[in-house]
């Protein structure tokens, strides 16, 4: 299933460096390593392996929090703890076998989450860390030596701590030693101005940094599965397709319709809907039917099935009047134009429609009526009303 | 609609609110130029106010207000609660499902008590006559389906086509015809659509949920497989018959317009009869009439339903269908390059050219793509798509097209989109462009297009895995909050992914909540996901008070496997299970109960595997118990495993043991040779 898994099991001690590195080939590797031995095949690892194959940064960006949490000066030191955890881990398994060299890898990789599976390493890590700070602290005080050599008192700290941890201790002081020499020339670099002199490891923790928000929009990591089936220059030639590519969805079309002769307005000829149209619209409006999402929409649902009293949205709730206007509720003096313009039967009226203005519960035709009634009443009534020498019409 | 008018004039309400505020706080030269009126009333912009002091007085149009716009602001303002089920499933605490089986059968049971209660109802109207509800309430009274004329005239025939009585409509063409009587024309077209709807069969009862599940596991099949298909349409659908009765009426209409043949030629298609559809077409040219546009739509697809024609020589057709489209006037509708590209997918390979074409074309006219157009795409360039080989990135096309759109339903396939392109997402391992689908759903009112419960789990399980698959552990998590249970109800294999993104990132602590969630949505008896739970457990050391969580949890899906037995299921204990169960309790010192589950091995008849029993035999060393140790190696003898060698010489090297122990430890061994040779006899002969 692995082909590759015996071939790069005798670089294992160059993968201890690929934080350092940056190397995109080693944390491959190393992830192949980590999937192998469980026996059962992750896919999350293809997907990894394929991102940090496209695009070493991408990987970084999955796992960044240590580095984006700490400052630039205090950087190395988790390279520090790493390698000499993963030497422990190498140390403590007295196995040698297989699944502990992946277990040390695979502390190495997850550098976020150092959950370990052993816990005793962890409390380890920790102190180791907290011994490390405190040491970092001291270069700072002493006055800086132009030498290469490092402060006695460093190195006099460095083998303590070489002490204090259970395993190789003469290594553990180099490494240390190392790193804190390091330290010190890139101090002294940027002391300098000398930017251009800042060892890789601090660069590539810098970038880290800064490319951990955008590297996910840069890439597309579209055919991972392919990837492992050896085809690298088939990804290759994909990722360059999606960008030059032209869109699909524009080119050489039919040619069959005319612009023109389509959206031309033909006279629509009104007809009751047919059977089948009155079923599409059916089908249509069940196609974004979905369950009620809360008890509004279900009392939306009731409204419109009629089952709810409609909630009020104005004054006119509930008062059905042909839609028309509340001017044609309260001028209704445009419906005096019969009678007469001045006198008793022009005052009275004049106080029926005020009074009918002001009454909510009649409709507009119902008014209408009422003034109707008292017109027909005067017509009947035209004689008496001669007697009495009033004049109407 | 009404909704975002609502909220724009809350908007607008508040800003005036301001204004008027400032207006009076405010030194009284500071008097707004602008004010705020609603919607399209556009307000001429009064200059100089500020010299004259008289603002000119613009009345607002009157704002109409859709009787549900309160209801409907007020709806919007609730979002999705993420600890609890669907609104659609709240109901008694005992009975809200908790797993998608649960929901689906609540939903049914819902939904056939409606049902039923609306057919008790309608059969028999008599017995609810009494209006209680005041306003009436027209829709809780009984619909009368019973025809009311009795004679014989052809409002009763329209009547009873109203009422979609096939039979009887029929019957009473037919006595109308021997009375003499001449039906008009109209009359006899809408006789013909209701028979070529229903294919001359009387229409299921408007039971809409059932059909439309049926209509479902069509569709379903349809995705599966093409030639299943049309075997599961002929059998739930129903077929066209010759000399059917709408055959029969259609030939004794004295005369007919365009739209009598059009409605054959539609019902012929509709009912998978293409090659007399294709036949009448030609009669109707020849009778010089004209098919509109739904008929040419359904000729297209009798086009690609007939048998005997290659892809190239149906796509002809289609083309020679299209151009004759054109040469008449007629113009094209959405429905006609839909169901062109519907077709197309039945050609696989060779409809990808013509399905773009197509596809231009109709941007080109203008006429804008609905969400199924898009569905059909995809399931052509990316259904019988084989992984090894290139596949197309069209979909990055259409996602770029669509971000941001809102739709509305056009066509009946449009909610099948979001979950072809999930499954395109997911095929191409591409969770950007999943995060891009993603967040086209949720785009105004565009997750109603989501489509039934069975789509929406497709969806989300697809979108879910590949999370697991692709984002950072902590993300992942945050989604799994988030979608579980308040959108969909995990499949096993989706938490099988999350289990396995857990491990991937070294967050194995987790695993206890998720069984606990797991158990919850109605995952006990599955094996494989138990079997995972365990191996993730067991197989590494963890610190203590992990250890105790473990083993909890592994007592708990012991219990699991026991309780089966009362419900009679066949118990089956997997060896592997067993395995991790009595390692988890080794380790979280819990040696009484390990010590039990080595008895379930011999009652299972199970073997138990070597590092479990050098496991035991560290333990037993631990509480220095020879006699402990001389049981591990007694097991080992009883199942004949060849560790037996290496335990018994360990019991020898590491523990004080007495003589007679150590005779009995010799016994054992030979023993287990013996028994060997005895097995090895027993397969020889």
């Amino acid at each position: 299933m692995f082909p590759r898994v015996s071939a790069i099991l005798p670089l294992r001690p160059l993968s201890r460096f690929l934080l350092c590195s940056g190397g995109s080939e080693a944390p491959a590797a190393a992830i192949v390593l980590l999937g192998a031995p469980h026996g059962t095949v992750r896919y999350r690892i293809w997907a990894l392996l394929a991102l940090t194959k496209n695009n070493a940064q991408r990987y970084f960006g999955t796992n960044n929090v240590i580095y984006s949490k700490k400052d630039e000066q205090s950087a190395p030191t988790p390279e520090i703890s790493k390698e000499t955890e993963s030497q422990e881990s190498v140390k403590e398994n007295t196995k040698k076998d297989l699944l502990g060299i992946i277990k040390s890898m695979k502390i190495e990789l997850s550098t976020v989450n150092v959950q370990t599976t052993r816990p005793s390493s962890r409390r380890q890590l920790k102190s180791v860390e907290a011994t490390i700070g405190r040491l970092q602290k001291a270069p700072e005080g002493v006055p800086k030596k132009r030498t290469k050599s490092l402060n006695p008192e460093l190195v006099a700290a460095a083998s303590a701590v070489a002490d204090f941890l259970p395993f190789d201790k003469q290594t553990t002081k180099s490494e240390l030693l190392r790193q804190l020499q390091q330290h010190e020339e890139v101090s002294k670099a940027q002391k300098d101005g000398e930017r251009a002199k800042i060892s890789v490891s601090t660069i590539i923790s810098d970038m880290k940094v800064a490319k951990s928000a955008t590297s996910r929009v840069s890439t597309r990591p579209v055919h991972q599965i392919q990837f492992d089936e050896g085809t690298d220059n088939y990804m290759g030639q994909k990722t360059d397709d999606l960008k030059k590519r032209k869109n699909m969805l524009k080119g050489k079309r039919l040619n069959i319709f005319d612009l023109k002769a389509v959206t031309e307005e033909a006279p629509e000829t009104e007809t009751a809907p047919s059977l089948w149209e009155v079923e599409f619209a059916k089908q249509l409006a069940a196609v974004n039917e979905q369950p009620l999402q809360n008890g509004f929409a279900e009392m939306i649902q009731w409204t419109k099935d009629g089952k709810l009293w409609e909630f009020p949205i104005n004054n006119e709730a509930g008062f059905d009047d042909d839609g028309s206007e509340f001017h044609e509720h309260v001028f209704l003096d445009k419906h005096l134009k019969d009678f007469p313009k001045q006198g008793p039967i022009r005052h009275f009226m004049e106080l029926v429609t005020c009074g009918l203005s002001k009454n909510p519960y009649l409709s507009v035709k119902q008014k209408i009526e009422h003034i109707e009634w008292f017109r027909n009443y005067f017509n009947e009534k035209q004689d008496i009303l001669k007697e009495s020498g009033i004049q109407f019409n | 609609m009404a909704a975002i008018a609502t909220r724009r004039w809350l908007r607008f309400r508040c800003k005036l609110c301001l204004t008027l505020a400032g207006q009076r706080a405010g030194p009284c030269g500071q008097t707004p130029s602008c004010r705020f009126y609603s919607g399209s009333a556009t307000v001429p912009k009064v200059e100089g106010a500020n010299i004259t002091g008289i603002e000119e007085v613009a009345i607002p149009k009157k704002k109409t207000w859709d009787k549900v716009a309160v209801l409907q602001a007020l709806a919007s303002t609730v979002n999705r609660d993420i600890t609890a089920a669907p609104y659609a499933f709240q109901d008694d605490p005992y009975l809200i499902p908790t797993s998608s089986v649960e929901s689906r059968s609540f939903l049914l049971a819902k939904k056939s008590g409606e049902n039923a209660a609306k057919f008790i109802i309608n059969s028999h109207p008599k017995y609810f006559q009494k209006d209680i509800a005041e306003p009436h309430i027209p829709c809780l009274m009984p619909e009368y389906f019973e025809p009311q004329i009795e004679d014989i005239s052809e409002a009763a025939l329209r009547e009873r086509i109203k009422l979609k009585k096939v039979k009887a409509s029929v019957d009473m063409f037919d006595q109308l015809l021997q009375a003499g009587t001449t039906v008009s024309l109209e009359t006899s077209n809408s006789l013909l659509d209701l028979l070529c709807y229903y294919g001359d069969k009387e229409p299921s009862s408007d039971y809409h949920f059932q059909k439309s599940e049926k209509s479902e596991e069509l569709e379903e099949a349809a995705e599966e497989n093409d030639e299943k298909s049309k075997k599961a349409d002929h059998q739930f659908g129903v077929t066209w018959r010759a000399k059917n009765n709408a055959e029969r009426i259609f030939a004794l209409m004295p005369e007919k317009n365009s739209h009598s043949y059009c409605t054959m030629i539609r019902g012929m298609v509709k009912h998978r009869a293409p090659v007399q559809a294709l036949n009448l077409y030609t009669e109707l040219l020849n009778n010089r009439l004209r098919a509109d546009v739904y008929t040419f739509n359904a000729l297209i697809e009798a086009t690609a339903l007939s048998v005997n024609e290659n892809m190239e020589d149906k796509w002809n057709n289609i083309l020679e269908l299209l151009k004759q489209m054109a040469a008449q006037k007629v113009k094209p509708n959405l429905q006609t390059f839909n169901t062109i590209l519907k077709c197309l997918r039945r050609f696989h390979a060779f409809g990808r050219l013509p399905a773009l074409q197509t596809f231009r074309e109709m941007k080109a006219i203008g006429i804008e793509p609905s969400l199924a157009t898009y569905h059909y795409i995809i399931q052509l360039f990316y259904h019988h798509e084989n992984p090894s080989k290139g596949s197309s990135l069209i979909i990055y096309d259409i996602m770029n097209e669509l971000t941001g759109q809102k739709f509305s339903p056009k066509d009946p396939d449009d909610d099948m989109f979001f979950q072809s392109a999930m499954r395109a997402c997911s095929f191409l391992r591409d969770l950007e462009l999943a995060y891009q689908v993603h967040g086209l759903l949720n785009t105004g009112d565009n997750w109603k297009f989501i489509g039934p419960d069975h789509r929406r789990n497709f969806y989300y399980s697809r979108f879910f895995s590949l999370l697991c698959l692709m984002e950072q552990i902590d993300v992942t998590l945050k989604w799994y909050k988030d979608l579980i249970p308040s959108v969909f109800f995990p499949h096993s294999q989706t938490l099988i992914d999350l289990l396995q993104a857990l491990d991937v990132a070294n967050r194995l602590e987790m695993i206890p909540q998720i069984w606990k969630d797991s158990k919850e949505y109605g995952h006990i008896s599955r094996n494989d996901l138990k079997e995972e739970v365990l191996m993730l457990m067991a197989r590494d050391q963890h610190p203590p008070e992990l250890q105790v969580a473990f083993a909890d949890c592994a007592a708990d899906i012991k219990s699991t496997y026991e309780s089966q037995d009362a419900r009679q299921i066949a118990p089956e204990w997997p060896a592997n299970c067993l395995n991790y169960i009595a390692v988890l309790f080794l380790r979280a010192g819990r040696t009484q109960e390990a010590w039990k589950m080595l008895g379930l091995f011999k009652k299972h008849n199970k073997i138990p595997g070597n590092e479990l029993l050098n496991e035991f035999m560290d333990s037993a060393k631990a509480s220095s118990s020879p006699a402990q140790a001389i049981e591990i190696v007694k097991l080992a003898s009883a199942f004949s495993l060849p560790v037996c060698e290496g335990l018994t010489q360990r019991v020898m090297a590491d523990f004080a043991i007495s003589q007679e122990q150590k005779e009995a430890l010799g016994n054992l061994t030979s023993l287990t040779s013996d028994s060997d040779s005895d097995s090895d006899s027993n397969e020889g002969k």
